[in-house]
C-alpha cells in the first residue's frame, strides 16, 4: 500500500556491477567503507536509484547506510527486516551488528541489544535478548571457588608445547583455570580437531575446566580483525569489544581474576592483541572489576620460540623430525595419522 | 441492498495495512494473497489473512480474499484459508473461462463441507485480465450461482492487448469495460472497474471514477485507503437525485397500497428497474 | 508439533512483530517478549503467544518476539508461521490454527 514504492534486492560485491558502484558511493556519502568481508548486500531502490543498503558478513550485519533524504523510520525498519530475512535464508539467525554509539537507537528498532561499548567509537549489538545471558548462566554452572581464578583463550592451530607450557604455568599459579578454544572455523585445523588436541594435551592437569568456544570469545563477530591477519594495523576499538565482553560478562560468570597469555614474538596481530589486553582488561574504566593480565614468556626449542605458525610451516615441508620438538606427543600422533605425507598449505 | 462502490486492496503480508484498513470504511475489503505478496511470504500472509478475517474489526465488512491461481503451489491453500477464515467472497485472478469458476466451485464445496460452512455460502468474484477473458465474460459471469461480481484488471489486459494506459477518455479500455459491464448486468451481478495506481494523482483518479460511474459500474478496486472517501463522494447522488428517488419510491409505495400494477411519475413509467435504481441512489446517499 | 530448525516470521515494522523460533536444548518451552507496549500489554501478548503455541502442541522450543504493537490476530499469525517454518509439517491442520 503506502510502501509499494520501495524495491528490495540483493547485490553481491563479487559481481562488479553498476549497483555495487552505487553502493560504494552511498557508503562513502555516509563515511563508511565497503568492507572486504561483506558477502551480500540488501539494497533498496526508489526512483531508479539505490537509497539504502545493508551488508552481511556471515552472521554480522555491516555497512548499513540510508541516503540522507530518505531517513525515516519506515524505510529503516523495512531494510532491517530484509537483511534479517536474508540472513535467515543463509542459515544465520543469531546476528551481530556494529554501530556507532549515536546510531544505537536506530538498531534497537531492528531488535538488536547493545552488548559492550567502546565509548565514542563503537557498540557491539546482537539480536537476542537472552543468548549472552544464557551463555553466562551455562558458564556460572561451572564456577569454581577461589581467590585466583585464571582464564586462557587458545586458537591452538595446532596445539604446541608452547600452549602446553602456557596452560601448565597458568594452572600452577591459580586455584582453578578456565581454558577456552576459539570456535571459529577460520584456521588450518578444524575446530573439532583443535579442541580434541587441547583436550588431550591438558588432560593431566587437575585444576582446569576446558570450555568450548562461543560467538562471544574471539569470534568472527566479536573480533573480525583477528581473522584478517594480512591487515597490518588492527583497530584498537575492535579488540576492545572482544576484551570488554570477556571482562564484563565471561570473567564475572566464572569469577576469573587473571587472564594468561603467551608472549607473541612473531604475529603482529596477536602481539597487538596482548597489549590491548592490558588496556581493556586492567586499565580502562568499566563497570566490571579489572582482570590482571599475565604474559607468559615463550618456551623455546633449539633456541627459537615455539609457535603454531612454525609448526604449520614445517608441516607444509613434511619436516616431522623438527615438528616433533615443537608439539606434545598427542599432537604429533594426530599430525602423523592425519597427514602421513605432510601437507601443502594452500591458504 | 449491498453497496459495492469501494473494494480496498489490503496486502496480506502487511500487518500495518491489515490492522487499519477497517478505519477507512470501504464497502468491501479485499485481502490480497496474490500480486502484493512475495513468494517467500505467501505462507505467512495466508495465516495473517486467516486471522484477520476472524477479527471482530472486520465482522461488519464484506470480505474478499484474492487467492493465487489454483494451479500454483499456493492457490489451494489460499482457498482453504479464505473459506475457513470466513471470507464472504473468493476472488479468482486471471479468469479465462467458465470451467475455472466451476473448478473453484467444486473445491469450495469440499472445503465448506469439511469446515462446517453451508455449501454455497462462499461467493465468487472473477477478475478478468485478458482478451479471452473479456470474450468469455458472459459465460464466466453466469458460470455459478456463487458468482456475485466480476472485476476488470487493467494492467494485464492492456499488456495482452498490446495497448498502453492513457489519460482522458481511455479508449483502450472501452471495449473491455463495456463487455464486462454488459456481462455483469446480464447475469445480474456487480461489476468493478480497474485500480488507479498513481495514488498521488487525485484528479486523474476522479476522472477515471467519472468514466466508470458514467458507464454504470457498481464500483472500483482501490489500492490506497485515501481513495475510499474520494470514491464515495464521487458516487454520492446529488440532492435532486435523492429527491427524485424518494418520490419514485413514494409513488411505487402508494401504487402498491392501492393495488395498482403500474404507476407513473412526472409522465414516466415507474417499473421494477426504476425502483431498483431509486433504492440504489438512496443507499448511496445514506452511505455517502 | 516439533521445532526442528530455526525460523523467523514477521517484520520489524509498526503493528507487526518479528518471531524467532529455535529448537530448545533444555527440553522446555521458553518465551521471551520485547515490546514497545510491554507495560500495558505484556501479559496479554504472552497469553496470546502461549495459547497459539498450545494449540499447535508446541511444548519445546525457544521463542523470541520483538513486538511493535501488533494486534492479537497478527501475533497469532506470525507465531503460527514461524512454528510451521521451524517444523517439518507439510500439511496444515487448520483445526489447530485457532
Amino acid at each position: 500500500m503506502e510502501n509499494s514504492t520501495f524495491e528490495f534486492r540483493t547485490v553481491y560485491p563479487s559481481d562488479s556491477s553498476p549497483e555495487m558502484e552505487e553502493v560504494r558511493n552511498l557508503l562513502s556519502d555516509n563515511q563508511l567503507e565497503l568492507e572486504t568481508r561483506v558477502e551480500v548486500f540488501v539494497v533498496c531502490e526508489a526512483e531508479g536509484r539505490i537509497i539504502a543498503c545493508a551488508g552481511l558478513d556471515h552472521n554480522t550485519i555491516k555497512c548499513v547506510a540510508v541516503a540522507d533524504e530518505w531517513r525515516g523510520v519506515s524505510l529503516s525498519l523495512q531494510l532491517g527486516t530484509e537483511v534479517i530475512k536474508l540472513a535467515a535464508q543463509r542459515g544465520q539467525f543469531h546476528l551481530f551488528l556494529y554501530s556507532r554509539p549515536h546510531n544505537l537507537p536506530f538498531f534497537r528498532g531492528w531488535g538488536f541489544y547493545p552488548l559492550v561499548q567502546v565509548p565514542q567509537l563503537v557498540v557491539l549489538m546482537d539480536n537476542s535478548p537472552t543468548a549472552l545471558r544464557q551463555y553466562c548462566a551455562k558458564l556460572r554452572s561451572q564456577h569454581q571457588q577461589g581467590k585466583t581464578i585464571g582464564g586462557v583463550v587458545l586458537n591452538a592451530n595446532p596445539f604446541t608445547r608452547g600452549h602446553q607450557y602456557l596452560v601448565e604455568k597458568a594452572a600452577g599459579e591459580c586455584e582453578w583455570l578456565h581454558v577456552f578454544v576459539v570456535k571459529e572455523e577460520a584456521s588450518l585445523f578444524s575446530y573439532a580437531d583443535r579442541f580434541a588436541l587441547v583436550q588431550e594435551g591438558v588432560a593431566p592437569i587437575g585444576n582446569l575446566t576446558l570450555h568450548p568456544g562461543s560467538d562471544y570469545i574471539i569470534s568472527r563477530a566479536t573480533f573480525p580483525g583477528y581473522f584478517l591477519k594480512e591487515q597490518a594495523t588492527i583497530d584498537h576499538g575492535w579488540a576492545g569489544i572482544d576484551l570488554l565482553l570477556f571482562r564484563e560478562y565471561i570473567a564475572p560468570a566464572l569469577g576469573i581474576t587473571h587472564r594468561f597469555v603467551g608472549a607473541e614474538p612473531f604475529d603482529p596481530v596477536t602481539n597487538q592483541y596482548n597489549r590491548d589486553m592490558k588496556t581493556w582488561l586492567e586499565q580502562s574504566s568499566s563497570p566490571a572489576p579489572p582482570i590482571a593480565v599475565v604474559e607468559v614468556p615463550r618456551v623455546t626449542a633449539s633456541g627459537a620460540p615455539i609457535s603454531a605458525t612454525e609448526v604449520r610451516r614445517l608441516l607444509a615441508q613434511g619436516d616431522y623430525s623438527r615438528i616433533e620438538q615443537l608439539v606434545p606427543a598427542t599432537t604429533m600422533q594426530f599430525l602423523e595419522t592425519k597427514y602421513p605425507l605432510g601437507m601443502s598449505i594452500s591458504k | 441492498m449491498k453497496l459495492r462502490r469501494s473494494m480496498l486492496f489490503v496486502p496480506g503480508s502487511n500487518a500495518g495495512a491489515l490492522s487499519t484498513a477497517f478505519i477507512y470504511k470501504p464497502d468491501t475489503i479485499m485481502f490480497d494473497l496474490e500480486d502484493a505478496v512475495a513468494p517467500s511470504e505467501k505462507d505467512s500472509a495466508r495465516l495473517m489473512v486467516f486471522q484477520a478475517l476472524r477479527h471482530p474489526a472486520y465482522a461488519e465488512f464484506e470480505t474478499v480474499v484474492r487467492i493465487n491461481e489454483l494451479d500454483t503451489d499456493f492457490g489451494m491453500k489460499d482457498l482453504e484459508a479464505a473459506i475457513r477464515g470466513g471470507a464472504h467472497i473468493v476472488r479468482l485472478p486471471k479468469t479465462e473461462n467458465a470451467d475455472q469458476i466451476r473448478e473453484l466451485e467444486g473445491h469450495a464445496a469440499r472445503i465448506e463441507k469439511a469446515c462446517g460452512r453451508p455449501v454455497g455460502d462462499t461467493k465468487i468474484m472473477a477478475a478478468i485480465e485478458s482478451a479471452s477473458g473479456v470474450v468469455n465474460s458472459v459465460s464466466i459471469a453466469t458460470a455459478s450461482p456463487r458468482m456475485v461480481a466480476i472485476a476488470i484488471a487493467g494492467f494485464d489486459y492492456l499488456v495482452d492487448m498490446h495497448a498502453k494506459r492513457s489519460n482522458g477518455s481511455q479508449p483502450e479500455l472501452f471495449y473491455a469495460r463495456a463487455a464486462i459491464l454488459n456481462a455483469a448486468r446480464a447475469a445480474r451481478i456487480c461489476a468493478y472497474d480497474v485500480v488507479y495506481g498513481n495514488v498521488d494523482d487525485d484528479e486523474g483518479f476522479l476522472r477515471e471514477v467519472a468514466i466508470a460511474k458514467g458507464l454504470g459500474f457498481d464500483g472500483k478496486s482501490l489500492i490506497h485507503p485515501k481513495q475510499v472517501d474520494l470514491l464515495h463522494r464521487a458516487y454520492a447522488p446529488t440532492p435532486d437525485e435523492v429527491d427524485h428517488a424518494k418520490r419514485v419510491l413514494a409513488a411505487a409505495e402508494s401504487a402498491h397500497r392501492k393495488g395498482l400494477g403500474v404507476v407513473s411519475l412526472d409522465g414516466k413509467m415507474v417499473d421494477p428497474p426504476v425502483i431498483d435504481e431509486a433504492q440504489m441512489v438512496l443507499a448511496r446517499a445514506e452511505a455517502a | 508439533m516439533k521445532v526442528i530448525r530455526e525460523a523467523i516470521a514477521g517484520t520489524l515494522e509498526s503493528s507487526d512483530l518479528l518471531v524467532k523460533v529455535a529448537p530448545s536444548d533444555k527440553g522446555v518451552r521458553d518465551i521471551v517478549i520485547r515490546s514497545e507496549v510491554i507495560k500495558q500489554f505484556g501479559k496479554q501478548i504472552k497469553r496470546v503467544v502461549a495459547e497459539t503455541l498450545d494449540n499447535l502442541s508446541v511444548s519445546e522450543g525457544a521463542v523470541e518476539i520483538d513486538d511493535k504493537g501488533a494486534l492479537d490476530c497478527v501475533i497469532r499469525a506470525r507465531v503460527q508461521a514461524a512454528v510451521l517454518r521451524a517444523s517439518d509439517t507439510q500439511e496444515l491442520n487448520w483445526e489447530k490454527l485457532k
